[in-house]
């Protein structure tokens, strides 16, 4: 009973948002604002609708109703509780449903918030909001709807995918999602910049935070999925340039490439149709994701449902949204001149420019990446698949320009940097990046992108830490006080500068973690038997013997190894592998990682034999921490600009 | 019409068209290198009787063979259909229905027939050799054998959907009627 109330709440909530389309239309065609109010009352009505068929699925979860499929498939009564609630985003059904929540929950609330302040955009921005929601309530209501019931009743779920039995997988889907349908404001502002001609600054300023946002919760989904694949799946590594993986890095590129030129629009009024085509193509990078994982038109260990309904579906209402917004896009874009030409090459503005295409050609890189595979398949019935070494030759160096860029960027100066601007600015860095390059090398650092990365990752760490001194040093004389008020100061007059300065140095903390585990990384697989020993790197693993181990939906065995470094205990590490004792016994792997020095000692069992046999799998990760750390530190940037304190005028 | 315009549009509708072409295709059906050769032979005990069957014993027959597990999510998805295609064939004469059960302990693997059915005789394949020699990826996959001993039809993945149809209208019906295949 309880779901069908639930049903019918989704039902009517997608009559709601087709009225939360008709009626802003209105509103714009008779001018009478009551109407475009009634779309405000839509878009607020459609939050609480979605909000209780979401409820009452997580109801149902909660209450074990194997009576309803999606509960059913997707979870049993063993299942802990935690898994439980977080099944509802654990299959495809539930997925959109989740997705549709989130998009009415940002309409409601940027409609709440900008009520106000964008009397103008509003109607614009209803009809959007309402059109997206409306299109994915059509998809969940007609095509996959995971209120359906099963009959007969099955007496059990058969469980939540043990893979998803883990708390990365809980979180990493939502910030996903708030990353994608984040961005659905932005580019709702866009479109109604272009369809109501104001094209000024507004709708840049006014959706800044929506992008700062979005950008992060983005940029920690990633991270998360990076993160449980690394000690979930069990083959030691965090980024495979799987297609699905690669869906949700597109619009993260072009979004970080939209998040820079932003600001030369604000400061400048340049790149007015450039921003526009930026969030355009952001927004529909992330439909394309959804697009890509929902329709399984690639191959990806992310297969989720195939269904080809629901992919033609997802595909005509993609090339909707892509053919419309592009369309108002080139139609509109007449009436934005560029008014002013860049005064120099060398300047803030070209660094961003530049910033942007190498943003842009990386986007390119992966997806012709993504799809040459599919491409091939269509053309010529030949299967391939492009792995990791196409994108390490194609997309390092461009990663490489692009933190040059990231160095030069925030200290060049606007319009026409003088000769005297860029001594000053990047003389000093410059030495010291040589100078990281020799001590790199005098450490065995000998291939040529990790070197150059760190001469890089130097050349920017100077400039962001020069740059500090001399603010600091600055207020700290005007206002006679010491550096670290000084510092204070600073960041207090320029939030956004320092913050984003604070997300460039997370940057340079990731990208060290980055080469440290890709470039220094060591892996070994062996077979042993209980009282084996092998080294790897300056470790020695012993293997003391199997054992059982039981969890409250799941057996396993583990395997014990004590490690040393020369005659020194580190630790002990126990790899299992689980089976599951719900409705599916795939075995998983449970990894053991001890950190040790930043990094990881990493050991993962990928076969046990009847005679007690393993098959271990044994990685060392050197300084992969500073991957999350990286990660960490972005987010803090992002949270400093995006509280900032109103400043008082005194 | 400035060149951007007509780029936007061009990579717009580009993709578009290849989406549409992509979305009829499945990515997970692999050409195999063993399509067109010998089917590798086997033997092997029966899950259920523990009598060893043997391919050898199905000479001059139109074969299916599907690779499962029971911890396989997948094969519990497709067992009905797999049912379904048994019941479909199981008077022509020449046509015959295998199981390799994986990689699986005897108890569960029983279990699994004892609760979801079983019409046709399983293979047990401890080891995984019988695996190897088919190049299989992972369970579940299935396998056509026509009655020259060829294999004519490998598909990775379950067999739900758009494949069931494929499998029995394009490949076990015309092999067990003596047509040529479409290619």
């Amino acid at each position: 009973m309880i779901i069908e109330i639930g049903y019918f709440a989704v039902i009517i909530a997608l009559m709601v948002s087709i009225a939360g389309i008709l009626t802003p239309l209105i509103g714009l065609k008779t001018g009478n604002p009551a109407w475009i109010r009634a779309g405000r009352q839509a878009v607020t009505a459609n939050f609480i609708l979605l909000s209780l068929g979401c409820g009452t699925l997580i109801y149902s979860f909660l209450s074990h109703d194997f009576s309803v499929k999606y509960v059913a498939m997707n979870s049993n009564s063993r299942l802990p509780v935690f898994y439980t609630v977080s099944a509802l985003w654990g299959g495809h059904e539930g997925s959109l449903l989740f997705w549709a929540w989130i998009l009415a929950a940002f309409a409601a609330l940027a409609a709440w918030l900008h009520w106000k302040t964008h009397p103008a955009t509003m109607p614009y921005l209803l009809i959007i909001e309402s059109s997206l929601t409306a299109g994915f309530l059509a998809l969940i209501v007609f095509l996959s709807s995971p209120f359906e019931r099963v009959f007969p009743v099955p007496a059990e779920g058969m469980d939540l995918n043990p893979l998803l039995q883990d708390p990365g997988m809980v979180f990493h889907p939502p910030f996903l999602y708030l990353g994608y349908v984040g961005f659905s404001i932005p580019f709702s502002f866009a479109l109604a910049a272009l369809l109501s001609g104001r094209l000024g600054e507004e709708w840049i300023r006014a959706t800044h935070r929506w992008t700062l946002f979005s950008w992060i919760m983005l940029t920690f989904g990633i991270l998360m999925g990076g993160y449980w694949a690394y000690y979930e799946l069990g083959w030691g590594g965090y980024w495979a340039w799987d297609p699905v993986e690669n869906a949700s890095f597109m619009p993260w590129l072009v979004g970080t490439a939209f998040l820079h030129s932003v600001m030369v629009q604000e400061k400048r009024k340049m790149f007015k149709v450039w921003n526009l085509f930026l969030i355009i193509v952001t927004f529909s990078l992330s439909l394309l994701g959804t697009f890509l994982v929902r329709s399984g038109i690639l191959s990806s260990v992310h297969a989720f449902a195939n269904d080809p309904g629901r992919g033609v579906y997802i595909l005509i209402f993609m090339s909707t949204v892509l053919i419309l917004s592009f369309g108002i896009l080139i139609i509109r874009s007449n009436r934005l001149k560029g008014k002013i030409e860049m005064d120099s090459i060398v300047s803030r503005e070209s660094a961003f420019l530049f910033n942007n295409l190498f943003f842009l050609i990386a986007t390119a890189t992966v997806f012709l990446g993504t799809l040459y595979p599919l491409l091939v398949d269509t053309l010529y019935g030949t299967k391939l698949t492009v792995g990791a070494p196409y994108y390490n030759k194609v997309f390092l160096p461009i990663v490489l320009v692009i933190l040059i860029l990231m160095g030069i960027a925030p200290m060049i100066a606007w319009r026409k940097a003088s000769k005297e601007n860029i001594r000053k600015n990047f003389l000093i860095p410059a030495v010291i990046a040589m100078a990281g390059a020799v001590i790199s090398a005098i450490l065995g650092i000998r291939q040529i992108y990790p070197l150059a990365a760190a001469a890089i990752v130097c050349f920017v760490a100077a400039t962001i830490v020069i740059d500090l001194y001399k603010n600091s040093s600055y207020w700290a004389d005007h206002s006679g006080t010491n550096l670290l008020k000084g510092l204070y100061k600073a960041w207090y007059h320029n939030q956004r500068r320092y913050g984003g300065l604070v997300t460039h140095v997370g940057v340079l903390v990731m990208i060290l973690g980055i080469i440290g585990s890709s470039a220094y990384k060591l892996e070994k697989t062996i077979i042993l038997k209980p009282g084996d020993e092998f080294t790897l790197g300056h470790y020695s693993y012993k293997f003391q013997g199997l054992q059982d181990v039981q969890g409250i939906n799941w057996q396993g065995v583990e395997s014990l190894f004590n490690v040393y470094e020369g005659n020194y205990f580190v630790a002990e590490m126990r790899p299992q592998k689980r089976f599951y004792t719900g409705g599916s016994q795939m075995p998983t792997t449970e990894a053991a990682i001890q950190p040790r020095h930043m990094g990881d000692l990493y050991l993962s069992m990928t076969d046990i034999t009847q005679d007690g046999w393993i098959t271990v799998m044994a990685f060392q990760n050197p300084l992969i921490h500073w991957i999350w750390y990286g990660g960490g530190i972005m987010g803090l940037g992002v949270v400093l600009i995006l509280f900032k304190r109103k400043r008082r005028e005194s | 019409m400035k060149g951007w315009h007509v780029a936007t549009i061009v990579v717009i509708l580009g993709i578009i068209g290849l989406f549409y072409a992509g979305l009829g295709r499945d990515p997970r059906s692999i050409p195999s290198v063993l399509v067109g050769k010998e089917a590798p032979v086997f033997s092997g005990p029966d899950v259920q009787s523990g009598e060893i069957l043997a391919l050898d014993a199905y000479k001059g027959k139109v074969i299916v063979l599907n690779f499962w597990a029971s911890w396989c999510q997948e094969c519990r998805l497709e067992h009905q259909n797999l049912l379904a295609i048994h019941r479909q064939f199981r008077n022509y004469p020449d046509f015959v229905m295998l199981g390799i059960d994986y990689q699986d302990q005897p108890g569960d693997a029983i279990v699994f027939l004892n609760s979801f059915g079983s019409t046709y005789p399983h293979v047990r394949d401890i080891k995984g050799t019988i695996a190897i020699d088919y190049g299989v990826y992972g369970v579940p996959e299935t396998f056509v054998i026509d009655s020259h001993g060829m294999i004519r039809f490998k598909y990775v993945g379950p067999i739900v959907g758009p494949v069931y149809t494929q499998i029995t209208d394009q490949i076990i019906r015309p092999l067990l009627e003596g047509k040529e295949l479409q290619r």
